[in-house]
């Protein structure tokens, strides 16, 4: 089991225990004894404490380690010198590749230190290949540790109605993608949007100075059960009930499994698909602004 | 109300060949006959009962796996504008839930089964139906591959398999029994496959591929399910699999099943340079077999994803291909590799594939008991099945294609000697009134009185790819959904769920190896009845 890039002692403080380090399976009776895990990250986490083996790389340096690792996995030749800039050595990434061909079951987790970093969606693609390429000598898998809440339910539902996970443009009345365009963020700091509904996020305190100064600018509405730093730049902030608390709904798990979330209380805020429906059938009441065939609505 | 007039009524399922009569529509169910209501004119149109597609892959979180990691072919795809009564969408290999359903619905298809869900993610799939309009809808459990199941019959303990199968289908509000590569799948979570029938399963002492084949199509049987075990052999794609088939076949004497996507499991030869077509070998077979049924799974030349929980295949089709490889893996269940794919004509082994698909059609010669499927994505889109209608119909145009072969593929097919050309009727038999039976749907595929208002009306056409492809009008449950390639009406479908009877008790015994292999908790595996829309208990 490798960590890749992320800390889940603290950032997942759920997953030794609940789906991979500690659980007593089938095949692994002996739980956290069964197993061996290897945390590669670029300094020493909490989460260094739970590993067998723990690799500290230089930071920017995963795309270079995972290609050096690549090629000593297919058994090809590596420059000392270029490994030598990851901050290890051949014999430690010889060894690593040794004992995840001599697993019965890999997988490799990989957070946002490796997917947010020099290389990005380049380092993701190395990772996934990486893993690819291993069932040639034993089973592997890879999977992303994802964060924020139901961000996985959100990509999976953009999915099956728009074709696409995330950077949706639906302005010609179907959907198009272009991350690094239609993204939120990007979207944001062009200052192409003159409205912005937030739901369920706090890019008030996450994204780039330039991103949040238009947040400000236009007509922003938070949907939140708390006041967040998003809210305190919104001309409308919306309390809504917590899911999973006192509203219900489905989350999915990182793996894209729902899982169904029942309310243990109840709230005197509306749920956000109530206030969503309904801030919809206002819009609908509204005169059509592009007219089409007959004076009817186009769109 | 509604009455269709003048035009030619195809109805297999009644024996109506072509016969000029009315049909009369009240309450989203055929009647005898109505006063008032609006009639459509449909001289010179024939009339057909709704497509009814046994077998593809339409929802669940392999095919959306699939959209996430093809977004190349969602920008090419044809393109579905928001407008006052539909929902924007995007069509090709992996179409948006919504396009689904005006694709199906704009090509006569009224009924659509999913063929392979896990419990896990049935709570997914069941969300993506919901967002499926207009089409009625089923669903297959994936099941061969279940390690609770698996380890009771390595035990021997059938009885209680029995009962954990009918729990966890109604579990996943089903429809059916799916069985994929038995033991395969499990095999391929030590990296391996089962090739042959009568070798244990990797992971289990006893337990063989054969055996799970025999007792799941018994246990099928046992619990009177109104559709046969559905059965995606071992060694799909393989040359040389014929024999795993033809054995395959061999352990399901004395049941019922239906053989999926038959096309991949009917070749020859030793390796990709000697593979040959045996569709004759198979045919002959299967027409001598009675309690079986098929899906042809044919291939068209094009782009397309290919998407089973054959994982071990996958692989395979990775290390082939060197393209993009999505695998999932369903705790105790499953799993589930996605591989995009490109039939080319000049290829060899593609061609034989293509030739494949239309033999067992023209061969098997009971139409009742072979049904027209791409295994959508996987042969190709099934919005390309008109292709293949007019493929079957027109024998002078398919020797045509077949000319245009590689040279070296022709002595590998027996494609270019068949004469056989489908009529309209044999056309309704397998796109909907042979489906409809084999699924044990009533009130599907036929016009009778009391079936349910599913029709096509197509404008009669000799060349059956345009007729096919643009309807003139398709009624589904009594409203007219498509008329003249515009979606008038968006209504959702029903979703039919079986409910087998089982002993309440398994619970106790299903709860704490749940508990012990499960990371989910036992109360929330169950599909809750409300999540299901239109939900429709048989």
């Amino acid at each position: 089991m490798i960590y890749w890039g992320g800390n889940p002692a603290e950032c997942h403080p759920r997953h030794f225990t609940k789906y991979s380090l500690m659980q007593k399976g089938k095949f692994t009776p002996n739980g956290r004894k069964d197993r061996t895990m290897v945390l590669v990250d670029i300094r020493e986490t909490p989460s260094a404490k739970a590993a067998d083996l723990f690799l500290q790389i230089r930071p920017g340096k995963d795309f270079e380690m995972l290609s050096a690792l690549r090629a000593i996995v297919k058994g090809q030749r590596v420059n000392e010198e270029t490994v030598a800039e990851t901050g290890l050595t051949v014999a430690q990434l010889q060894d690593l590749a040794a004992q995840m061909k001599a697993a019965r079951f890999g997988i490799i987790f990989f957070g946002m230190g490796l997917s947010m970093t020099r290389g990005k969606h380049m380092n993701s693609a190395q990772i996934l290949m990486l893993a690819a390429e291993m069932n040639a000598f034993t089973k592997f898998v890879a999977m992303p540790m994802r964060g924020h809440g139901n961000v996985t339910g959100a990509d999976v539902v953009m999915r099956y109605t728009t074709g696409y996970p995330f950077g949706v443009n639906l302005c010609r009345g179907y959907p198009r993608f272009n991350p690094g365009e239609f993204s939120t963020v990007d979207l944001l700091v062009r200052g192409d949007n003159d409205a912005c509904l937030v739901l369920g996020a706090d890019p008030g305190a996450t994204m780039p100075q330039p991103a949040i100064d238009h947040l400000a600018r236009i007509p922003t509405i938070t949907l939140d059960p708390k006041v967040t730093h998003t809210s305190r730049l919104s001309r409308v902030h919306i309390t809504t009930a917590v899911t999973g608390i006192s509203a219900p709904g489905t989350a999915y798990r990182m793996d894209e499994i729902p899982l169904p979330l029942r309310p243990a209380l109840k709230s005197p805020y509306p749920t956000d698909e109530e206030v969503v429906r309904r801030i919809r059938q206002a819009v609908a009441r509204r005169p059509a602004w592009l007219p089409g065939r007959n004076g009817k609505a186009a769109i | 109300m509604l009455r269709i007039t003048g035009g030619k009524v195809y109805d297999p399922a009644n024996n109506i060949n072509g016969v000029i009569k009315d049909i009369c529509i009240d309450g989203g169910k055929i009647v005898a006959d109505v006063d008032g209501g609006r009639t459509i004119d449909a001289t010179g149109m024939i009339v057909f009962p709704g497509g009814v597609d046994i077998h593809t892959h339409v929802a669940g979180g392999a095919l959306n796996f699939a959209r996430a990691l093809t977004p190349e072919n969602q920008r090419v795809a044809a393109k579905f504008m928001h407008t006052k009564t539909t929902r924007a969408g995007i069509g090709g290999p992996t179409p948006t839930t919504f396009a689904t359903g005006y694709l199906y619905a704009g090509m006569g298809y009224t009924t659509v089964v999913e063929a392979a869900v896990p419990v896990l993610s049935a709570k997914h799939t069941h969300e993506e139906l919901r967002d499926t309009p207009i089409v009625d809808k089923a669903c297959m459990l994936l099941m061969a591959n279940n390690e609770i199941m698996l380890d009771l019959l390595e035990k021997g303990e059938t009885e209680r398999a029995k009962d954990v199968v009918a729990w966890l289908m109604w579990a996943a509000k089903v429809y059916g029994i799916k069985a994929v590569n038995p033991g395969g799948v499990t095999a391929w979570k030590w990296g391996k496959d089962c090739k042959q029938l009568h070798d244990p399963v990797p992971g289990y002492g006893k337990v063989t591929p054969g055996q799970i084949i025999g007792s799941l199509a018994q246990i099928v049987d046992d619990l009177g399910l109104p559709h046969p075990m559905h059965l995606h052999c071992n060694n799909l794609g393989a040359p040389g699999n014929v024999t795993t088939t033809l054995e395959t076949m061999k352990c399901l004497e004395g049941n019922r099943a239906h053989m999926a996507h038959l096309q991949f499991h009917a070749y020859g030869g030793d390796d990709w340079h000697t593979m040959r077509s045996e569709a004759t070998q198979i045919a002959d077979y299967f027409n001598a077999h009675p309690n079986l049924t098929c899906d042809a799974g044919a291939v068209l030349f094009g782009n397309s994803v290919t998407i089973t929980a054959d994982g071990p295949w996958q692989h395979l089709l990775f290390q082939l291909t060197g393209r993009k490889w999505g695998n999932l893996d369903v705790e105790n269940e499953t799993g589930c590799g996605i591989v995009p794919y490109t039939y080319k004509g000049s290829n060899l082994v593609n061609a034989v594939q293509w030739a494949v698909g239309l033999e067992l059609l023209l061969l098997i010669t009971d139409p009742w008991r072979i049904f027209l499927t791409t295994d959508h994505p996987n042969g190709a889109c099934f919005w390309r099945y008109p292709e293949i209608i007019h493929l079957l119909m027109n024998a002078d145009f398919r020797k045509e294609r077949v000319k245009k072969l590689p040279a070296k593929a022709l002595q590998r097919i027996v494609l270019a000697e068949l004469d056989r050309e489908y009529s309209l009727y044999e056309i309704a038999i397998i796109t909907s009134a042979g489906p409809a039976r084999a699924l044990g749907m009533k009130q599907k595929g036929n016009l009778g009185v009391g079936a349910d208002a599913d029709v096509a009306i197509f404008n009669q056409n000799p060349d059956g790819e345009h007729m096919f492809r643009y309807p003139r009008y398709v009624i589904k449950a009594g409203e007219i959904a498509v008329e003249e390639g515009d979606i008038k009406n968006v209504h959702d479908g029903r979703e039919f769920v079986v409910k087998p009877v089982y002993d309440e008790k398994i619970e106790d015994f299903l709860r704490p190896v749940f508990q012990q292999q499960y990371t989910m908790s036992f109360e929330n595996y169950p599909v809750e009845l409300e999540r299901v829309h239109g939900l429709e208990i048989v």
